[in-house]
C-alpha cells in the first residue's frame, strides 16, 4: 500500500464538526497542545500524536467504557502471545533476557495498534495518516487497516494476490474483515490470552456453515468422517505464505530494521499443536513463522537457547478459502499423498527437534480409499 | 411550589429557545488547530519545513516482508 503524502496524513476535514459524538471534543482535550498560538512549531509543544495508546482511557474511556477497560488485554495492543512465545524459546539468564526484551520492545511490539490506528488513522508500522480527514471510521476500512498490517500472508491470500492462485470465495461474496472478526474479537474480551487460537469469541467457519453436518447437507458423509480429523482449512485453503529466518537490529543511523529471507507459498498437513477441546481435529494446515536461532543475535548472542521448546512450523488458517480445492477433489488426492503432508524431510536440520510434534510420521498419513462417498 | 416552577419553566425556556447546545462545538472553526489542519496549502507548507529538519525514521536496512 503506498504511503500518503505527508499533507495527507494530517489533513482533517472539516465535516468532523458535524459529528454529534466526536465533533464536541476540541482538538485540545485528546491532543493537547496550544489551540491558541498560531506558530505550528510552538503550538504543537506537548502534543499526544495518538492519545488512544498505550492508555486510551482518557481519550475514549468516558464513552466507550467496556472497550477500553479490556483495551489493554486485546490482542492488537498488549501482543502477550509474542512474548509468551519468544520467552519459550528465551535462555533464562536474566541478563540475556533483559537484552531480549530490549530487543523486542524495538522491533516487535513495535507492530501494535490502538483505537485511533483502526478507527481514525492507518497504523503507525505502515507509516499512519488519516484514514478520511480524522473523521471516526465505526468500521476500519479493510486495505488501509487490517491487511495493511496483515499483508504478507493475509492480504496475498484473501485478495488472491499469488500467481496461480485465487482469492478467498469470502472476498468474491464481498466479505470484509469484520463479517468473521467482529468488533468484540478486536476489542477483547478482558482475558489476557497467550495464543490468538484461544480468543473465546473468534470466528468459527461452522458460525455461518452451520448445517455441514445435517443429513441433508451437501457433503455431509465427508464432513461428517473428517470433523475432529482434520480442520476446515486442510480441505478447502490453497497454498499460502511461508516466512523465514527474521534478523532484526539497529543500522548505523539507530534506525531499527528487520531481514527476512524469501517468503513462499506453499501447503503442508500437519499434527495440530493446539489440540484441545475447542480444536479436537488431528490434522491442521501449518505455517512457518519468521524465526530463527540468531532473530536476536545483534542484540544478544543465544538469546533464543531454547529455540526447541515450541515449533516454528505453527498452526494457520489461511485466508484464502475456496469450495473445491486441488486436496478435496477426489479422496484420493489427499488420502497418501506424501506431498501435501509435513514430513522430517521438509524441515531444515537445525529446526527437527522443534518441530517433532507437528510433524507428519508416514504410517499416519490417511490410507488410500477404494470408496469415494458421493 | 412557585419557586419550583419558576425554575422548571426557565430550563425549558433556555432548552427550547437558546440556540445550540454550549456544549457542542467545542472542536471550534476559530481554534488554529483546526484553522491549519483544514488547509491543504497551509499544510503542504508546513510538511515541506518539517521534511527539510527531519532526519529519515525508516532504516534503508529493511528486507523482506514484514
Amino acid at each position: 500500500m503506498e504511503p500518503l503524502a505527508p499533507h495527507e496524513k494530517i489533513f482533517v476535514d472539516s465535516d468532523i464538526l458535524d459529528d454529534e459524538n466526536h465533533g464536541e471534543i476540541a482538538c485540545i482535550d485528546c491532543h493537547g497542545g496550544n489551540p491558541d498560538d498560531p506558530d505550528w512549531k510552538t503550538a504543537h509543544k506537548g502534543v499526544v500524536k495518538d492519545p488512544t495508546y498505550p492508555d486510551a482511557t482518557d481519550a475514549c474511556g468516558d464513552c466507550h467504557d467496556e472497550i477500553s477497560e479490556n483495551y489493554t488485554k486485546s490482542l492488537h495492543i498488549g501482543l502477550r502471545p509474542f512474548r509468551v512465545k519468544i520467552k519459550r524459546r528465551a535462555n533464562t539468564n536474566a541478563a540475556i533476557l533483559n537484552k531480549l526484551e530490549c530487543a523486542m520492545n524495538n522491533h516487535c511490539y513495535e507492530c501494535h495498534s490502538s483505537c485511533g490506528q483502526c478507527h481514525i488513522s492507518r497504523p503507525n508500522s505502515v507509516e499512519g495518516g488519516f484514514l478520511d480527514g480524522h473523521l471516526f471510521q465505526k468500521r476500519p476500512p479493510m486495505r488501509e487497516v487490517c491487511t495493511a498490517c496483515h499483508g504478507s500472508r493475509i492480504d496475498r491470500e484473501y485478495f488472491g494476490e499469488s500467481e496461480g492462485l485465487l482469492p478467498s470465495i469470502h472476498k468474491e461474496k464481498y466479505m470484509k474483515c469484520e463479517k468473521c472478526h467482529t468488533g468484540e474479537e478486536m476489542h477483547g474480551d478482558g482475558k489476557d490470552y497467550a495464543d490468538r487460537y484461544e480468543v473465546e469469541n473468534g470466528p468459527k467457519c461452522v458460525n455461518c456453515h452451520k448445517e455441514i453436518y445435517d443429513r441433508e447437507a451437501k457433503n455431509v458423509i465427508t464432513h461428517r468422517i473428517h470433523k475432529e480429523r482434520a480442520s476446515c482449512h486442510v480441505c478447502h485453503a490453497q497454498p499460502y505464505n511461508n516466512c523465514s529466518a527474521c534478523h532484526v537490529g539497529k543500522d548505523k543511523n539507530g534506525l531499527t530494521y528487520y531481514k527476512t529471507k524469501a517468503s513462499w507459498f506453499d501447503f503442508k498437513i500437519g499434527l495440530n499443536p493446539l489440540r484441545s477441546e475447542k480444536r479436537p481435529e488431528e490434522f491442521v494446515t501449518l505455517r512457518h513463522a519468521p524465526v530463527n536461532w540468531e532473530t536476536f543475535d545483534y542484540y544478544v548472542e543465544d538469546g533464543l537457547s531454547n529455540y526447541n521448546a515450541s515449533p516454528t512450523w505453527k498452526l494457520a488458517t489461511p485466508h484464502n478459502i475456496r469450495r473445491k480445492t486441488p486436496q478435496n477433489s477426489t479422496c484420493n488426492a489427499c488420502h497418501g499423498n506424501e506431498f501435501l503432508f509435513l514430513l522430517e524431510k521438509d524441515i531444515e536440520d537445525n529446526e527437527k527437534e522443534a518441530n517433532k510434534v507437528v510433524i507428519v510420521q508416514p504410517d499416519l498419513i490417511p490410507r488410500k480409499q477404494k470408496w469415494q462417498p458421493k | 411550589m412557585k419557586c419550583v416552577k419558576l425554575i422548571g419553566l426557565t430550563i425549558a425556556f433556555c432548552l427550547v429557545f437558546i440556540p445550540g447546545n454550549p456544549y457542542i462545538g467545542k472542536a471550534s472553526e476559530d481554534s488554529q488547530c483546526f484553522k491549519c489542519h483544514t488547509s491543504a496549502k497551509k499544510l503542504i507548507q508546513i510538511t515541506r519545513e518539517i521534511a527539510k529538519i527531519r532526519p529519515a525514521v525508516k532504516s534503508i536496512e529493511i528486507e523482506g516482508e514484514g
